[in-house]
């Protein structure tokens, strides 16, 4: 066995079935292991596509995502995709072929330190120097991807070690203990829960990555505290239930944002404090004291000073600190907060109203279905409008906002989730950022809805002109955009362009019952806008609700 | 405010890198640094001098996350930092 057939063992040793990359020169070895080696592979079109493929496929499962790319331009092209994977926390392995040992330092073809590159995108980094590096290496990549607060590994394997006789490893059967909790700490959390008249859950993408959305729910369940969550903690808790009142932030829901700014303790779980949640950090929620649990401790007092925090799992944690508080008047202002500001879907006209299409859309879909959202407007609206019930079904580009991550990252939830419908919802920039991934799902035969609001527009960047630059629209107008239909088209992939409201219906089941892929594209006024906005450097009170 | 750290770690080839990159990232600035292996090759031993207006917990907390480190002490008074190199 060589050191490539070792990779491959070792991928399947640690229950990998499918991996996503882009074969070369410098890893040729690896691909031709893989070639009968018993892991499927999956030709993405570019290797930022592999790398968001494998955060889709992650994002989906709760599995670890490998993607596999050769040195040089191959292993550059995943670093977006790394650093996209860092700022979300999402598990994936990246393994980049590299020129020999004998030639690394020479500026030999295609032969750049990715290595170095690596360091600033990923969890961790680990370049293969002798064949019996590798097992303990590869063994490492994955405890260290998974454990903690989950994030990207690159393991560098230079082809010489690739081409060599591997080195036995047997697997070391990991053995995770459980922490003890401080007792003091849940004490004096209990305390802080109950003496509080407006508690607030704060709920992130930690959550999900803990796998706690069970302990969240039966906590919520229990305490009745109300909640807002991040873009990324979508689908932690049921849309349905009664104090939670969506996402919160620059584009949250308005009663989001007041009771965040009203509340006496804010219970952060799994959360980070980003400066698109805060706002203006020293008047974000004035009034409250903080509760702060997260895995990573680098996250406390990182930008909120807090009164408690527990780095504890949250799945040992939450259900220690659950206390019901007796807090029926805030319960009762939060129910009336929330039912004054909800969404309003009338829209003038015929055009097409964006909030409105997605609203219809999640009424129309089955309760398994993967949504994968690109990076703009749409994306908010998604955010908005769309109920999400579970975490792994709302994929998106959170810390990082990556164009073009949409239809990668649908590839990937496809591919691990067959019989689940996966939708993605790109904008007309974002979806040219990875076009080239059409080709995947032509390849193989993926049944991705994908909807296409085309406004014409960087949308976002065009709102904060329109709002913050004096209406200078400095190259976000794409009037010279491709005709979508035809493009997708020489993909096979059938297609339809509607543009007004009466066309919606039909065209929404058309696309929900396409045996195979379709794209339903939607044009939209350029003039539409995402609301509420908090502005930059304002206060979350103080959110915009049209150009007024 | 200046602020010396001691750090221990296991010995690898970029693990100086790692440091100073994180150093920088987080808004400190490296103004000294000094780094020994032991005498098994296994751990090095890194005394280093910053200066930021952000709390010294900020950086250590990230140092702390990399891979390898086994040990970040502070010494945060200005008046009490030597030449360490």
């Amino acid at each position: 066995m060589n050191g490539a057939n070792f990779v491959v063992h070792a991928l399947k040793e640690q229950n990998v079935t499918q991996v996503f990359g882009y074969p070369g020169g410098a890893i040729m070895p690896l691909y031709d292991a893989l070639y009968d080696g018993g892991v499927e592979h999956l030709l993405c079109r570019h290797e930022q596509g592999a790398a968001m493929a494998a955060i889709g496929y992650a994002r989906a499962t709760g599995k670890v995502g490998v993607c596999i790319a050769t040195s040089g331009p191959g292993a550059t092209n995943l670093i977006t995709g790394l650093a996209d994977a860092l700022l979300d926390s999402i598990p994936i392995i990246a393994i980049t072929g590299q020129v020999p040992t004998n030639l690394i330092g020479t500026d030999a073809f295609q032969e750049i330190d990715v290595f170095g590159l690596s360091l600033a995108c990923t969890k961790h980094s680990f370049m293969v120097q002798s064949a019996d590096q590798l097992g303990p290496i590869i063994e490492q990549a994955f405890e260290i991807a998974t454990t903690g607060r989950p994030g990207p590994v690159l393991i560098d394997l230079p082809k010489d070690i690739q081409i060599g006789p591997s080195v036995a490893h047997t697997l070391a059967k990991l053995v995770h203990s459980n922490n003890y909790l401080d007792n003091r700490l849940i004490a004096q959390a209990k305390l802080m829960i109950e003496s509080s008249n407006k508690p607030l859950l704060y709920v992130g993408g930690g959550v999900g990555m803990a796998n706690a959305v069970g302990e969240l729910r039966d906590f919520i369940e229990q305490t009745r505290i109300p909640s807002v969550c991040t873009l990324k903690a979508i689908g932690c808790i049921p849309h349905h239930s009664p104090y939670f009142m969506g996402m919160v932030g620059m584009h949250g829901s308005k009663a989001s944002n007041l009771a965040i700014q009203e509340c006496d303790l804010l219970i952060a779980i799994g959360a980070r404090f980003d400066d698109r949640v805060t706002g203006k950090l020293d008047e974000f929620a004035p009034n409250a004291k903080v509760i702060h649990l997260d895995v990573d401790a680098a996250e406390i007092d990182k930008l909120r000073q807090v009164t408690l925090s527990m780095t504890d799992d949250l799945k040992q944690v939450l259900p220690a600190i659950t206390i019901k508080p007796n807090i029926t008047p805030w319960k009762k202002h939060i129910a009336t907060m929330k039912a004054k500001h909800v969404s309003r879907y009338d829209h003038p006209g015929e055009p097409i109203f964006a909030p409105a299409l997605l609203r219809q859309l999640a009424q129309s879909i089955p309760g398994d279905t993967v949504i994968c959202s690109d990076v703009g407007q749409h994306q908010m609206w998604v955010a908005q409008h769309m109920f999400v019930d579970r975490p792994e079904n709302h994929i998106t580009s959170s810390g990082l906002g990556t164009m073009g991550f949409g239809i990668p990252a649908a590839v990937g939830a496809q591919v691990a989730r067959p019989n689940d419908m996966v939708i993605a919802i790109s904008g007309d920039g974002s979806f040219m950022m990875n076009v080239q991934e059409l080709g995947t799902i032509k390849r193989k035969k993926l049944p991705i809805k994908i909807l296409l609001i085309d406004n014409q527009r960087l949308g976002m960047v065009r709102q904060w002109q329109e709002l913050f630059f004096n209406g200078r629209y400095s190259e976000t107008i794409l009037t010279d955009n491709p005709d979508f239909v035809t493009l997708a088209s020489a993909f096979d992939i059938p297609g339809e362009t509607i543009e007004t409201k009466s066309q919606i219906s039909q065209a929404l089941q058309r696309l929900l019952t396409s045996e195979g892929p379709y794209l339903l594209h939607v044009s939209i006024s350029e003039a539409e806008n995402v609301w509420p906005l908090v502005p930059p450097g304002a206060p979350n009170d103080k959110m915009m609700e049209s150009i007024e | 405010m200046k602020s010396l750290l001691i750090i221990e770690a296991k010995n690898s080839p970029e693990f100086l890198e790692r440091l100073l990159r994180v150093c920088r990232h987080r808004g400190f600035t490296t103004t000294n640094i000094n780094a020994e292996t032991g005498n098994s090759q296994q751990t090095l031993h890194i005394t280093i001098t910053v200066v930021s207006e952000r709390n010294i917990s900020l950086l250590t907390k990230q140092i702390e996350k990399i891979i390898g480190v086994k040990q970040v002490a502070t010494l945060r008074q200005e008046k009490n930092i030597k030449a360490t190199a």
